[in-house]
């Protein structure tokens, strides 16, 4: 034990003396005994105890010089930062300054610069290593289909398109609950429907539809799990769809303030213009169905429908409204 | 240096992750068969999986194997990558770095944008009891970066967006929103009214 004591004694002067090598110049070669630990310590002027200070107490090391003085100009790049470390100033051969500088002086130096080590740096992402981490990654990259290069292509083919977000950030916890939202967006036109079927279903979905792309949105968050929402997003299509075509016995008492579009057959401004036109006695004497059957045949009377379902059904524009005045100036003569 | 300390570890991880896999490789694809969204390719990669400490990407001498399957891709017809961070400057790199690497991989990116960015700022008071005419302003600055990919698979976007999201530099957060396209199931094509006709139940 004392033996094994002595030897590390020994160890730890020549160690020691090398370390010292700065102050004592003439003493690195000259003794490298146990007796240098003891005359070291007094030297320093530090309490002898035993031994136990020079393991507790070690003179620092000088760090010599940096790595970047020896560092070749076309060395590899990324065996020097091979993954995301902090920033060592004596292992990056630039002269970065960064921090606010001091009045009439310029930003601090890197060596001992804490603002360069705070701010994540890409120093390990340098345009070779990323050419290089591709290289190993394109074989398990597939290539998109070469057919569908447009999205007409795509929305004929594959017509629902359903989406869902992920979120990467630190926190507590890895979870989001916003994950398990999904959206599913489907052109109605690219689903089998009649007339019918289609009105009943607009009338059923509401809000979800938008009339200028055609497109039903359905937006799903009932389930704690995105997957499941996705089974009920398409299982409320499938009932959409499926119920759409039904018709049930209660669909018989439509009225006319159901009805999604205007149509002019049955409707006040018919019964207007009729009564008024026989009134006026264009057609002739004579009353009774006939005679409106014939003015219903004429064209002004039919330019005038034209321009009263256009009026109706698009909303009041400056077109409209000329067409409908002509129309009228037509139709009665003006 | 630590380097062969660190290169032990990993080999010992590397190691421990190919066994996990094997051990867990029938049964997983057992499950995963009946799993719509099931990718094409089930790749051991090079890069160690471990989140408890950086490594390097290691290329193994002996090339890893790639399993492919039967399962059709998944097709995303747009892939909308947010970043969100506190310092414009290290969204700048990331973006190059993203862009650069979507370049090499052979992405298609429709569109890179910078939204603005949004200041919450509050007012609270400088001292613990009273002095309530003496004030401090504090403000988070969130700073955004949008790339848009179009017309991607499913194994290209994994593999991009674990690349993406390994290297994601500390305090940036990301949001990725698939918009993946699907074919029109096969019972939707047809209603079913005209095979079985509707029985006369009162509708609910």
């Amino acid at each position: 034990m004392a033996s094994h004591t002595s030897k590390a004694f020994l160890s730890l002067g020549r160690i020691n003396v090398h370390g010292l090598g700065l102050q004592k110049p003439l003493s690195r070669f000259t003794y490298a005994t146990a007796l240098t630990i003891s005359s070291a310590n007094t030297s320093k002027g530090l309490p002898d105890r035993g031994g136990r200070g020079s393991f507790l107490r070690k003179p620092k090391r000088d760090a010599g010089e940096p790595r970047t003085e020896k560092m070749p100009v076309d060395q590899d790049w990324t065996a020097v930062y091979p993954a995301a470390t902090p920033f060592r100033p004596g292992s990056v051969p630039l002269p970065v300054r960064m921090g606010y500088p001091m009045k009439g002086s310029i930003p601090p130096e890197k060596k001992g610069n804490l603002e360069l080590i705070k701010i994540p740096n890409f120093l390990h992402l340098t345009p070779a290593a990323i050419k290089k981490h591709c290289e190993a990654l394109k074989p398990f990259c597939t290539e998109w289909p070469s057919a569908l290069d447009t999205d007409v292509k795509c929305d004929e083919h594959f017509p629902i398109k359903l989406q869902s977000t992920d979120y990467v950030f630190a926190g507590p916890s890895v979870r989001n609950p916003s994950a398990r939202i999904v959206t599913l967006r489907v052109k109605v036109s690219s689903l089998n429907l009649d007339e019918h079927a289609r009105k009943k279903m607009l009338k059923l979905v509401g809000k979800r539809y938008c009339k200028d792309t055609d497109t039903l949105t359905i937006t799903t968050e009932r389930c704690p799990l995105r997957q499941q929402n996705m089974d009920y997003v398409m299982y409320l299509l499938t009932v959409l769809y499926h119920e759409s075509w039904k018709t049930e016995a209660w669909e018989a008492e439509k009225t006319v303030a159901d009805m999604e579009e205007y149509s002019w057959e049955d409707s006040p401004s018919q019964r207007n213009i009729l009564g008024t036109l026989v009134h006026m006695k264009v057609a002739g004497e004579g009353e009774g169905e006939e005679v409106r059957e014939q003015l219903l045949g004429r064209k002004e009377v039919q330019e005038y429908k034209d321009s009263v379902t256009r009026l109706k059904n698009e909303g009041e524009s400056e077109s409209h409204m000329l067409q409908y005045k002509e129309a009228v100036k037509k139709l009665l003569n003006l | 240096m630590a380097a062969p300390m660190t290169l032990r570890r990993e080999l010992c991880s590397l190691a421990r992750i190919f066994r996990g896999i094997s051990r867990l490789g029938p049964r997983a694809s057992a499950a995963c068969s009946g799993h719509r969204k099931c990718n094409i390719i089930r790749s051991h990669l090079p890069l160690t999986s471990n989140t408890f400490f950086h490594t390097a990407t290691v290329l193994p001498s002996t090339p890893s194997s790639i399993t492919v399957t039967e399962e059709p891709d998944v097709l995303y017809q747009k892939v909308s990558i947010m970043v969100k961070g506190h310092d414009r400057a290290v969204l700048d790199s990331y973006e190059l770095f993203t862009t650069m690497a979507a370049k090499e991989l052979g992405i298609t990116i429709s569109n890179v944008s910078e939204p603005h960015k949004d200041m919450e700022r509050f007012t609270l008071l400088k001292s613990v009891h009273i002095f309530k005419k003496h004030r401090v302003q504090y403000e988070m600055r969130t700073h955004y970066r949008c790339v848009e990919l179009a017309h991607i698979t499913g194994s290209t976007a994994q593999v991009y967006l674990e690349y993406i999201q390994r290297n994601l530099p500390e305090g940036v957060a990301m949001e990725v929103t698939k918009t993946a396209m699907e074919k029109m199931p096969d019972h939707i094509l047809e209603p079913m009214w005209k095979d079985h006709p509707i029985d006369d139940k009162p509708s609910q």
